[in-house]
């Protein structure tokens, strides 16, 4: 389900990372030029593609897609663009330690500005200090971004309830009906009479 | 380049940073399960072996972590062959408390074809019957019985030890503590007795099955509020009435019944419970109903019967008996369902709300038995009812 082709895993293996992860063991070290153990997100700078054909070429993982990305001033595809939404978030592990910054986009349908407001989202993570003086600056479309700069892009299209995130294929829920707790508060005489101690 | 990521680094199991074990039903059953019972050798360090009688569940829980993700469900392997000397329950008790197991299976499916069951058990801290209940939830997977590995048992063995060999097993915390009624078996009910009844409490269960029942029973409601009532600790469906006298309502001549102590249990006031009471007393006053259309064509003798010998008087016993029973599924107690599931074959002249249960108990049956023709006898008297319930009882 999404594994990437490179990868030798058995399965039952998703890839699902959390923000942090995204951060220190893919960003990082594709800022720094090493190579990402597993090397497993791919880069799509050169090919600016609407999300929903992001299926085949990122890495897709539980309904989302991942990909490198050096950022540009203006995200156009053949059919629409990117609009940032909203500040952006940092990006803490869990030693409170700030590893990244992290911020949203919005796919609108048409051209700017007179898109449609879609489904799809982009998380957009970046590391904290890349050497550009208005990193820290806030303003949406205005940020002077070196060009050189890597992101990582996480691209999910919102839908029911599913925020893109990670599904249960399973119906898990609800995980005891009522009828199970009826069965549960039946006294078990087995459990009564015969302990293991 | 294939990029080979071992799991198995120097016997310590590696998962890639990003990746975390979250497989399907179906491959954790086709896949690991089938392995594992066939001895086959695959990468197990992913699913490891896990004695359950051995460890808590917070043990499992740090004993079977996969990768630096976070997780929220841990896997392992069990093997089922420990029994209570009284037959085929299985043990999974633990030092600190036990497994109890609800008592529906869930078909596994895939591509329509049947490869396995799921058991749902609930993990409780103490000794029975005096457990707490802990948000700890397992998932035990088996194989179909046609292609699990029972080859090495003889014949004899196979039929005792169905249940034996292998399982996958899933746990997982609860994720909220929320009661929600069980879409498959909701029917409608009036607004009034919904908000009445649906209480997220202990009694969440039992508050189904009655609400089902859908009696608002307004004026039994204000005689009971000035009642004294008590009722046994803990066991919620065990309550025992009897008479105190008799009300009228919603033209039904109703018997009102006071709980009785079961046993030796100290008793507890029931002012936390009212709810719980009020229900109970719902379905009293539904089977009053009944006891009076009955009165005269009852003869059978049958002691398993709701109906005892006396004409106006319920067999809260047996009542209990045959819900616990049905409950655990016996084959027997599903053929004195079926005459409840009769009722909906008869005329309508009985309150909807027993109809209700009726079809509730009757769906969540395991067994097709479709013996009615003893216990229709007991339902004649659907005919000659000369006290119509009203017909409001509709739900």
């Amino acid at each position: 389900m999404g594994d990437d082709h490179n990868i030798n895993l058995p399965p039952g293996f998703q890839f699902h990372p959390t923000d942090e992860e995204l951060i220190v063991h893919f960003l990082y070290r594709k800022a720094k030029l090493l190579p990402c153990h597993p090397d497993v997100i791919p880069d799509l700078d050169c090919y600016p593609l609407d999300p929903w054909e992001l299926n085949g070429k990122a890495l897709a993982g539980g309904n989302q897609w991942y990909y490198f990305s050096r950022s540009t001033l203006n995200r156009v595809s053949a059919n629409g663009y990117w609009k940032p939404v909203g500040a952006d978030e940092p990006i803490v592990t869990s030693t409170c330690k700030k590893v990244g910054m992290k911020n949203y986009l919005v796919f609108y349908i048409g051209e700017a500005p007179t898109g449609i407001k879609s489904n799809w989202i982009m998380q957009e993570y970046r590391l904290p200090d890349s050497g550009s003086s208005s990193r820290s600056s806030k303003k949406r479309g205005q940020s002077k971004i070196d060009s050189s700069t890597w992101v990582l892009c996480r691209v999910y299209e919102m839908n029911g309830g599913s925020q893109g995130s990670f599904c249960d294929e399973d119906d898990n829920g609800p995980e005891l009906s009522s009828l199970d707790e009826v069965f549960l508060s039946l006294d078990d005489l087995d459990e009564i009479s015969y302990l293991p101690n | 380049m294939p990029e080979e990521m071992s799991i198995s680094v120097n016997g310590q199991s590696r998962v890639p940073p990003g990746f975390r074990f979250h497989p399907t039903e179906e491959e954790l059953l086709h896949y690991y399960l089938m392995k594992k019972v066939s001895d086959e050798k695959i990468d197990l360090d992913v699913i490891r072996d896990i004695d359950l009688n051995k460890f808590e569940p917070w043990d499992i829980q740090e004993k079977c972590k996969l990768g630096s993700t976070p997780q929220n469900e841990w896997y392992f392997f069990s093997h089922k062959d420990k029994k209570y000397p009284t037959g085929r329950r299985t043990n999974r008790a633990t030092a600190a408390g036990f497994w109890k197991a609800t008592g529906r299976d869930k078909v596994i499916y895939s591509s329509f074809r049947q490869i396995g069951m799921r058991k749902t058990l609930v993990f409780y801290t103490g000794r029975a019957p005096h457990g707490q209940k802990s948000v700890w939830i397992m998932y035990e997977y088996r194989l179909d019985d046609k292609t699990s590995n029972t080859n090495t048992f003889n014949s004899m063995e196979e039929m005792t030890t169905y249940e034996d060999g292998w399982v996958v097993c899933r746990i997982f915390k609860k994720k909220n503590q929320q009661k929600t009624v069980d879409g498959a078996n909701s029917s409608s009910i009036t607004a009034d007795s919904k908000t009445q009844m649906l209480h997220s409490g202990k009694n969440g269960g039992l508050e189904e099955i009655l609400q089902h029942m859908g009696w608002t029973c307004k004026q039994e409601n204000s005689r009971r509020n000035s009642i004294n009532i008590t009722t046994t600790n803990n066991s919620t469906n065990y309550m025992k009435f009897h008479p105190i006298g008799t009300a009228m309502g919603n033209g039904l001549h109703v018997r009102l019944m006071q709980p009785t102590n079961q046993d030796s249990k100290t008793p507890q006031s029931l002012t936390n419970n009212g709810s719980l009471f009020d229900q109970a007393c719902e379905v009293q006053s539904c089977y009053g109903a009944i006891d009076e259309a009955s009165v005269t064509n009852q003869g059978s003798g049958n002691t398993n019967s709701v109906y005892d010998t006396e004409p106006n008087h319920i067999n809260w016993t047996a009542l209990d008996r045959l819900v616990a029973s049905h409950l655990n599924g016996q084959a027997e107690s599903s053929k004195q369902l079926a005459c409840f599931n009769n009722l909906n074959m008869g005329s309508c002249s009985l309150p909807d709300h027993v109809l209700q249960l009726s079809r509730l108990l009757s769906n969540e049956s395991y067994h097709t038995s479709q013996d009615y023709t003893r216990e229709m006898d007991l339902w004649s008297f659907t005919h000659s009812s000369s006290s119509s319930p009203e017909p409001s009882g509709h739900i």
